[in-house]
């Protein structure tokens, strides 16, 4: 899988393809306008992540012309904006998904690795994690075989946790997946849920699936790796 | 009456002054005329009495006294005319006296003879035990022989007194009464000519941060009104750029924090990764990362401020049940309030339909709801209504909380207030939410006010318009999506 980053602040670029080298993507950085369209316009990327402000050419040029030549690669926006309808028209543009600055990179590798899944692979409609399963179609959660009752929005975040076991989410990502933006800032939500979450799921139990991490947020994982 | 008022001072002054003026110049008039009647009165009786005494001279003094008495009264008719008239000569002797007058007005023996040496002519008062002085001219005469004769005219000044009177009668009424017409019109006038002030006023005390745009009316008037309404709004000018320059400064400093932020999250994070085996250096980085949480929704209260400042496009404005939004919010929060033991009452059954924006709405619901629960000790309770009140939607929390203390309440809604130092700051605000539900209200025409008792608990209440009674069903009537 090949990635471009067009990202004119140098460190966030170098950071981005880091992060997406360790999770082993190739990754080609353009730092200006005009060089990133060469690269989109003369390689066959299977992502491109755009800055919408950029040197020389802007994001949403690069965008419309990508579109106009490529029909199908996947674009994530980058960018400082974050008004409604600015999201609108880049959408409209053809970007497929929005990130505003800052984020968190466990946020952007999720977004990606929904991205490049999208389209034939389904979603598997039973998630494991150890012993922990979840029906995505009845929403009913088994651990060990035992029947585990969950209120709606604890069975969301669970779900939302065990989309991507060991990844870590912050408690934003939680509350913009699992509540809504009118909550942003609330993140005592987020750990009074998991809480009573952990209550359910793990304290019956000897090994402890879901593990804080502090100052990142949360991951469910096998516990055998810690 | 205010008596502090520029209007009652000027008028006051300009009364005072008035009066000093009126009555110098009633003083002077009164002195003046006094004066010139009894100068008047003076000349007449010298005039006269050198008129018997060329008479007499000139006259055949041959007639004897008898004759003369008779010329005199033939002349003059002393008693007839209210005169004083007394003829003697230099050896004491009388040759006419005056009877009383008709009119009583003196007793022509009450006059003494003139003593001591003697001028050609003198002038004296003599009083009058029940009237007014008596004003006699002597003219002395001596003829060839050098004989002398002593002609005494006189006059009653009562006539002069009672005039005088009069003036000074009219005078003293006349007068107050001058300077009260001119005090009354100087009121009028000045009220008149404050007016254009008093609307500069008006307008200023309307102009508040959120319409600064408006500008006071001028009154071409050419004078200090219209430089001190053009100044003004001068000076709203500067005061405009500098909350526009304030505010653009707050929005772009935050925009520039944002890629930096990025970035040391980045960093952080694929420290972390790298981090498993050591803990004390997970801690720190866990620290750090937080730090940058804290950063990040500082940045983010601050954008979301500028923007609702900067007033966003209504694009987002629907018609909803303000009652189904507490609901379902209290709802999605429950587990907050039942973390702590607090009872969660919900009052808010009948629908109240309000316009705005739901997205923005909510937020206000759940950063009431949460600062509610926040500071409400185990066991409390908070209570949740939405009711139609009048022409208003309500929107009240109420809480059996710590409550703010009075000197607090004015400052709640301002940016960064913490009531106490340490009371917020471990609970991981950012001083900004309720300086944006401040906002979110004003961008919906929204009041919000608060009452609270230490250790008793606080209210926060929200009154919203509500939506127009002739579509309240409808999610987005069509004129309101072409207006924005």
């Amino acid at each position: 899988m090949r990635i471009l980053v067009v990202e004119d602040e140098r460190k966030l670029s170098d950071l981005i393809a880091r992060a997406l080298r360790e999770e082993r993507y190739a990754v080609d950085t353009a730092c200006d306008g005009p060089s990133g369209w060469v690269m989109a316009d003369t390689y066959e990327y299977d992502l491109i992540i755009l800055d919408l402000m950029l040197p020389g050419l802007d994001g949403s040029e690069i965008l419309k012309r990508t579109r106009r030549k490529n029909q199908h690669v996947p674009i994530l926006v980058l960018t400082a904006r974050d008004a409604t309808e600015e999201k609108v028209r880049n959408f409209e543009a053809g970007a497929d998904d929005y990130l505003t600055k800052p984020f968190a990179f466990a946020e952007l590798l999720v977004r990606i690795k929904a991205l490049l899944r999208r389209g034939p692979v389904s979603r598997a409609s039973v998630l494991r994690v150890a012993d922990l399963e979840l029906d995505r179609l009845t929403q009913q959660v088994r651990r060990g075989g035992r029947r585990i009752e969950l209120t709606a929005k604890e069975y969301a975040l669970l779900e939302y946790l065990a989309t991507h076991p060991g990844r870590v989410f912050s408690r934003t990502m939680i509350i913009e997946h699992v509540w809504d933006q009118s909550f942003e800032g609330l993140t005592n939500i987020v750990d009074v849920y998991v809480r009573h979450l952990r209550g359910k799921v793990d304290d019956p139990f000897p090994t402890k699936l879901i593990r804080t991490v502090r100052g990142a947020g949360y991951c469910i994982e096998d516990g055998r790796e810690s | 009456m205010n008596t502090r008022s520029l209007s009652f001072r000027l008028v006051a002054w300009y009364a005072g002054l008035l009066l000093l003026v009126f009555g110098l110049l009633g003083g002077l008039i009164f002195a003046a005329v006094g004066n010139y009647l009894e100068a008047n009165l003076r000349d007449i009786q010298l005039r006269r009495a050198q008129q018997i005494a060329d008479t007499l001279l000139s006259g055949a003094r041959a007639g004897g006294d008898a004759e003369l008495a008779a010329a005199v009264e033939s002349l003059y008719a002393p008693e007839a005319n209210d005169r004083f008239i007394r003829i003697s000569s230099t050896d004491g002797r009388l040759l006419f006296a005056s009877a009383s007058p008709h009119d009583e007005s003196f007793d022509p023996r009450s006059v003494p003879a003139l003593r001591g040496p003697q001028a050609p002519q003198s002038v004296r008062h003599v009083p009058q035990a029940h009237s007014a002085d008596l004003l006699i001219a002597s003219v002395l005469r001596r003829n060839a022989s050098g004989a002398g004769f002593l002609v005494e005219v006189g006059a009653s000044t009562a006539p002069i007194r009672s005039l005088l009177r009069r003036l000074l009668a009219v005078l003293l009424v006349g007068l107050p009464l001058a300077v009260l017409a001119t005090a009354a019109g100087g009121f009028f006038l000045v009220r008149r000519a404050l007016e254009p002030v008093e609307r500069i006023a008006q307008k200023a005390e309307a102009i508040t941060q959120h319409n600064l745009s408006e500008r006071l009316p001028v009154a071409h008037s050419g004078d200090q009104i219209e430089r001190l309404s053009v100044s003004l709004n001068l000076m709203i000018n500067r005061l405009e750029e500098a909350v526009h320059s304030s505010k653009r400064f707050v929005a772009d400093a935050s925009h520039e924090l944002r890629t930096p932020l990025t970035v040391l999250r980045g960093e952080l994070e694929s420290l972390m990764r790298n981090a498993l085996g050591r803990p004390t250096l997970r801690e720190t980085l866990g620290s750090m990362l937080e730090e940058v949480d804290r950063l990040t929704a500082v940045v983010e209260g601050l954008l979301a401020l500028s923007r609702l400042d900067t007033g966003e496009a209504r694009t987002e404005w629907v018609s909803f049940d303000l009652a189904e939004l507490v609901s379902t919010t209290a709802e999605q929060m429950s587990l907050l309030a039942e973390d702590k033991h607090i009872a969660l009452v919900r009052d808010c059954a009948a629908p109240v339909m309000v316009e705005g924006s739901r997205a923005r709405l909510k937020q206000v619901v759940v950063n009431l709801l949460d600062n509610a629960i926040k500071y409400t000790g185990d066991g409390g309770t908070v209570r949740l209504r939405v009711a139609i009140e009048g022409d208003k939607g309500a929107f009240e929390v109420h809480d059996t909380g710590i409550g703010i203390p009075a000197e607090a309440l004015p400052h709640i809604f301002e940016r960064f207030y913490r009531v106490e130092r340490s009371r917020s700051r471990d609970q991981g605000g950012a001083g900004l939410g309720l300086s944006i539900v401040k906002s979110i209200c004003t961008a919906h025409a929204a009041s919000i006010d608060v009452q609270s008792t230490p250790d008793r608990g606080s209210r926060f209440r929200v009154l919203l318009p509500l939506a127009s009674a002739l579509a309240p069903a409808e999610p987005l009537p069509l004129p309101r999506a072409t207006a924005t």
